[in-house]
């Protein structure tokens, strides 16, 4: 009972990995670019939301309403300033510039909030849980997953069946045969980033309920992110999704172990994917 | 009639001369330190030298094998645990220790290599910063090395600080001959040929005959092995090692800045950005998250707008390198 209340939970944590990991898998299966300050923007959300929830007096759905827009405006700037200039078949630059901004972002907010954690205050949502048989579920957590699932769902949609989703494909496909077909990449780029760093928003105030959040918490949430996009499946929606639950149920049965072991569990459950099935759990048979 | 006329390839010039000679000079002066400068300073230059040969490993993998790691922290970490084992659990002399305590990075970088190598550039990033992360974590785990606590190299103490001295500037030289001695001898070698038609285009380069894949694991384990003599000379110095600072991911942000700032694809590069990082340090370490913040965005901007760098600037104002790798064909009438 005690390993189906770890998978269990596992799943759980897999919904907050999830929300991280949907935004990258669209970035990189779009622009082939792994942007290093993922996780610091994230947690940069996440601090912000902290702080305005100090000052305005609406709830937790204000807030979303308040930083998925902020979010959604970070990415497209961060696309306009830094990444359009080093989108291309080198992977050197865009490396070099989110991880200079990765070290920046977390030094700026060390400077502005120092290094404490924060929370979100308490609301009833974050402690509330049911029971469903021997097992307590979260309620938080449970709606955590079911947002993740909402998104993974959506994106995959809009790129089926939207005009914007066809463009995107054919410019992951082909940057310059989509430009002749009339598709303008840099615009479905800032498009995407947008729309990862807007899910990011909706994390990061998950994140902030869930738990505590600090300025050097980045490159741990940047890493599950990878770890579920990798183990799903190179640039599938729902290959991140699936991939996020099993680095959750792996960290969390990890847990149970030894209480230092649960990350280093991720992390081999994520190197034995790679050495057994690297194209992913998710990927199709050529 | 024809003249048959005499050729001849010339590789020196004259910067390369005198920077050979000032090189040569500097390396005396490092090994000869104990006898002139005071225990701070030789401290500063041991500091220097390990930083100078992990930015220089860095910027042959990310130069010109293009693989770039920002998990060099493995090698720095079980190179430095492997010394403090050797010496402090079996007793071994730590001197030779450092020697034998390479065997741990080649050692992790194979398969490392193996399993990383099917990722795309920038996973293939993350993912040597996750075997890092999972090294760590293992270390931390480990009774045996005093998990999470760290080690102690309490054998240094039957050797007096002047012994001490001599023969971590000894070991210093040596990390500096075989780290941009072995770089350059590498590019000026065949594989050196092999390597830049990489760095310009490993497409291109494989059609020419090129193994790139096989390249590469070479020069990942090389530069893992380099990066794991200064990993082991450092923490030797420091008497002291944990998981959390011999795995510090901040290793690899400074060799990144190190080679970025200085200049990628040289080994001038790498050593003038190991100057102005040592330098930069010593000045404006004391600021802290604001000191980082600057360094920061000038990484971001050197990436954006000036890809060379510092020694790419230079080169605009006049041709004069100091590790030349070019060959020049001269007639002779």
């Amino acid at each position: 009972m005690q390993w189906l209340d770890a998978i269990v939970q596992g799943v759980l944590l897999g919904g907050m990995y999830a929300q991280y990991a949907l935004g990258m898998a669209l970035m990189f299966g779009v622009m082939r670019i792994v942007n290093i300050a993922h996780g610091d923007v994230m947690i940069l959300l996440s601090l912000i939301a902290v702080s305005l929830a100090g000052v305005l007096p609406f709830g937790n759905i204000g807030l979303v309403l308040v930083i998925v827009p902020i979010a959604v405006a970070i990415g497209w700037i961060l696309q306009k300033v830094i990444l359009n200039r080093v989108v291309g078949a080198d992977p050197l630059p865009s490396l070099i510039a989110t991880f200079g901004l990765s070290i920046a972002l977390q030094n700026l907010m060390l400077e502005i909030w120092s290094a404490d954690t924060r929370s979100l205050p308490n609301s009833d949502i974050a402690s509330a849980s049911f029971q469903i048989g021997p097992i307590y579920l979260g309620l938080l957590p449970v709606i955590v997953l079911v947002c993740a699932f909402v998104i993974a769902g959506g994106l995959d949609a809009v790129l089926r069946y939207t005009r914007f989703g066809r463009g995107l494909r054919a410019a992951a496909a082909d940057t310059e045969a989509a430009a002749m077909t009339g598709v303008d990449p840099k615009r479905i780029y800032a498009t995407a980033t947008a729309i990862a760093v807007g899910i990011l928003g909706l994390a990061a105030i998950f994140a902030a309920l869930r738990a505590t959040v600090s300025p050097s918490d980045g490159p741990a949430q940047l890493i599950y992110a990878f770890e579920a996009v990798i183990i799903g499946g190179m640039g599938s929606i729902w290959g991140a999704f699936l991939g996020a639950m099993v680095l959750g149920i792996a960290q969390a049965v990890g847990l149970r172990v030894d209480p230092g072991l649960g990350i280093l569990f991720g992390h081999l459950v994520f190197l034995l994917v790679l050495a057994t099935r690297p194209e992913g759990i998710m990927a199709r048979k050529k | 009639m024809n003249t048959i006329k005499q050729m001849r390839v010339q590789r020196a010039t004259t910067s390369s001369r005198i920077a050979m000679t000032i090189g040569l000079f500097l390396l005396l002066a490092l090994v000869a330190m104990p006898w002139w400068a005071t225990s701070g300073n030789i401290r500063w230059a041991i500091e220097l030298c390990c930083y100078i040969a992990i930015a220089q490993m860095w910027n042959l993998l990310a130069g010109y094998a293009g693989l770039v790691s920002v998990g060099q922290q493995a090698f720095i970490g079980v190179a430095g645990y492997m010394l403090f084992v050797l010496a402090q659990n079996f007793g071994i002399n730590p001197f030779v220790a450092v020697i034998l305590s390479l065997i741990a990075p080649a050692f992790l970088a194979v398969p490392t290599y193996f399993l990383l190598r099917r990722l795309d550039g920038p996973y293939f990033a993350i993912g040597t910063w996750v075997v890092a992360e999972a090294v760590r974590l293992a270390t931390s785990n480990i009774d045996y090395v005093n998990a999470g606590a760290g080690m102690t190299l309490r054998v240094m103490t039957q050797y007096s600080q002047h012994e001490r001295e001599v023969a971590f500037v000894i070991l210093c030289a040596i990390l500096l001959i075989v780290t941009i001695g072995g770089s350059y001898w590498l590019l000026r070698s065949r594989h050196g040929l092999a390597l830049t038609a990489m760095r310009d285009n490993p497409v291109a380069a494989a059609s020419q005959g090129v193994n790139v894949g096989k390249l590469r694991l070479y020069i990942f384990v090389a530069a893992a092995v380099g990066t794991g003599f200064a990993g082991a000379i450092y923490y030797m110095a420091q008497l002291r090692i944990t998981p959390s600072a011999g795995f510090d991911p901040f290793w690899a942000s400074m060799a990144i800045f190190i080679v970025m700032v200085g200049g990628i694809g040289s080994i001038e590069g790498a050593l003038i950005g190991a100057l102005i990082y040592f330098f930069a340090d010593r000045l404006f370490g004391e600021f802290g998250s604001a000191y980082l913040i600057v360094l920061g965005i000038l990484t971001l901007i050197i990436a954006l707008y000036a890809r060379g760098g510092v020694w790419g600037l230079l080169q605009k104002l006049g041709d004069h390198p100091w590790f030349p790798v070019r060959r020049k064909l001269i007639l002779e009438e």
